[in-house]
């Protein structure tokens, strides 16, 4: 099914890529667990294209990061660009945010059945010598130093694959292979991390993210993977007019650091995993956006990246609002 | 934001000993409760002596991290007050600041920071008795729960990571 979705991919994209300037999408990678971004104007690579599990990377920050937003001429064709349900919240955010206007992307929408995570499965059988991988129904079947494993799918996906509500795109142009099943459709699900973190005592809070945040190195690679991490060299983790922040190594700054992360993101984080996913250190770093996310679908009734006309609940307000 | 305050990680202490060094920072909206407390001031209310008072153009101003970054840093208590919501200067800036203060109220305590130490209110220029209420009970709530224990070493000699890489 898999080989099929990629050959319809390849013949789409064939047949749009002259009225694209450039199609950005996923290509394997140095072994089969991953894949790595790939960006296309030559119609002879549209074949090295690829989707499915191992596409873990959020395309979607490639349009608003340097180099992208450079002098763009007026007549510019647009851009054609794969995404996953959770990618495709992300345009959504910057589409509502002005950041690419809908007309300059050609959405190419992939249904997501969950991305593995690479370090899962490392974990469990090592990554030396993978000769192939693939999902079948409900397992990952890895052939690795000469023998098979067959490892349950809940184990080695993503943890924001395993709440997701999402799994298909919100907008595209043209939609590649079959519709997905989400997993999860009740908050409980979606927020089960956030609330195993909650339903303990403050204390013990506060000593989880000591230990946590104590291994940030603050390389910044959560801010630099987000894709609504759009600041860039105005981050206020980095300027010194305003100083937020200093190069000293304590739990404050790291802290610090992780409240900018998240309060620029309060009702715009979509949830796509991106800064958990680069995290060198491996700190769960998107569960402290989801708990914001939590916070603004309780309080304000509002999810990220649903609806291009929407306006994120900070950047806006309500005079009857009178509980809050 | 300098600091001298004594930092413990002791269980919170009743003792005025143990309270002394209570720092508590207000953000006040310049046209309403700035104005409050100078109010309170010209009748001669009596008021606690913990508060610095930090005076913005409106509490649209407030940025969350401002709160935040005072409680990180160890600042025992901080106290956000701007004009009643409708009652604006500059007609819409509290309510944005009251979603803001909001969602960070209940994000507070998921880092393991004590939301109580943080406080939202509304106070006009004329509500000088309000003013003395509020920050008299906010100061008791403070000192009821003594110095702010912060979130850790400051200079990060006792972290590992930190040490590491020295």
């Amino acid at each position: 099914m898999l080989e099929t979705d990629r050959i319809q991919l390849h013949k789409l994209v064939e047949e749009a890529l002259p009225e694209l300037d450039m199609m950005i999408g996923w290509t394997e990678s140095c072994d089969p667990l991953q894949t790595t971004p790939v960006f296309i104007r030559d119609a002879k690579l549209i074949s090295k294209l690829t989707l499915g599990p191992f596409c873990s990377q959020n395309l979607a920050g490639y349009l608003v990061k340097p180099p992208a937003l450079e002098s763009v001429p007026k007549d510019a064709k647009p851009i054609g660009i794969c995404v996953k349900g959770c990618d495709s919240r992300s345009l959504v955010a910057l589409i509502q945010e002005k950041f690419i206007s809908r007309d300059r992307v050609r959405i190419f929408g992939i249904p997501c059945r969950g991305t593995i995570d690479w370090r899962k499965v490392a974990q469990r059988v090592g990554l030396s010598d993978v000769k192939s991988a693939t999902v079948e129904d409900d397992f990952l079947v890895i052939d690795a130093s000469g023998t098979t494993h067959r490892i349950g799918l809940e184990d080695v996906l993503a943890r924001k694959c395993l709440g997701c509500r999402y799994p298909n795109p919100i907008i595209q142009d043209v939609l590649v292979g079959q519709v997905a099943t989400p997993r999860s459709s009740s908050l409980e699900t979606t927020y089960r991390d956030v609330d195993a973190l909650d339903n303990k005592p403050i204390e013990e809070r506060l000593a989880f993210w000591q230990s946590e945040l104590d291994r940030c190195i603050r390389c910044y690679a959560c801010r630099n993977a987000c894709p609504l991490c759009v600041c860039q060299d105005k981050c206020i983790a980095e300027t010194r007019e305003p100083r937020w922040l200093t190069q000293r190594v304590g739990l404050p700054e790291k802290f610090l650091f992780h409240f900018i992360h998240a309060m620029h993101l309060a009702g715009r984080c979509t949830g796509c995993g991106e800064c958990e996913r680069v995290c060198p250190m491996d700190i769960p770093v998107t569960l402290i956006k989801e708990k914001l996310n939590k916070i603004m679908e309780e309080m304000l009734g509002y999810s990220a990246g649903l609806d291009p006309d929407g306006v994120p609940p900070l950047l806006t307000f309500n005079p009857g609002e009178t509980e809050i | 934001m300098t600091d001298s305050s004594p930092r413990s990680s002791a269980p919170a202490d009743q003792t005025a000993a143990n309270t002394q060094g209570i720092k508590i920072v207000g953000f006040l909206c310049n046209w309403c409760s700035y104005g409050g407390a100078d109010t309170a001031g010209v009748c001669r209310f009596k008021q606690p002596t913990d508060l610095r008072i930090v005076r913005i153009p409106c509490t649209g101003r407030m940025d969350p991290l401002f709160v935040a970054k005072s409680l990180i840093y160890g600042m025992d208590g901080v106290l956000v007050s701007g004009c009643h919501p409708r009652d604006c200067h500059y007609a819409v800036g509290n309510f944005y600041a009251r979603r803001r203060m909001e969602a960070l109220k209940l994000f507070l305590p998921f880092m393991g920071i004590d939301t109580r130490r943080f406080r939202y209110t509304w106070v006009s220029a004329s509500e000088g008795q309000q003013w003395q209420k509020v920050v008299t009970e906010f100061s008791e709530e403070i000192h009821r729960l003594g110095p702010n224990p912060g979130v850790g070493p400051r200079s990060g000699e006792n972290s590992k990571i930190s040490n590491g890489l020295r």
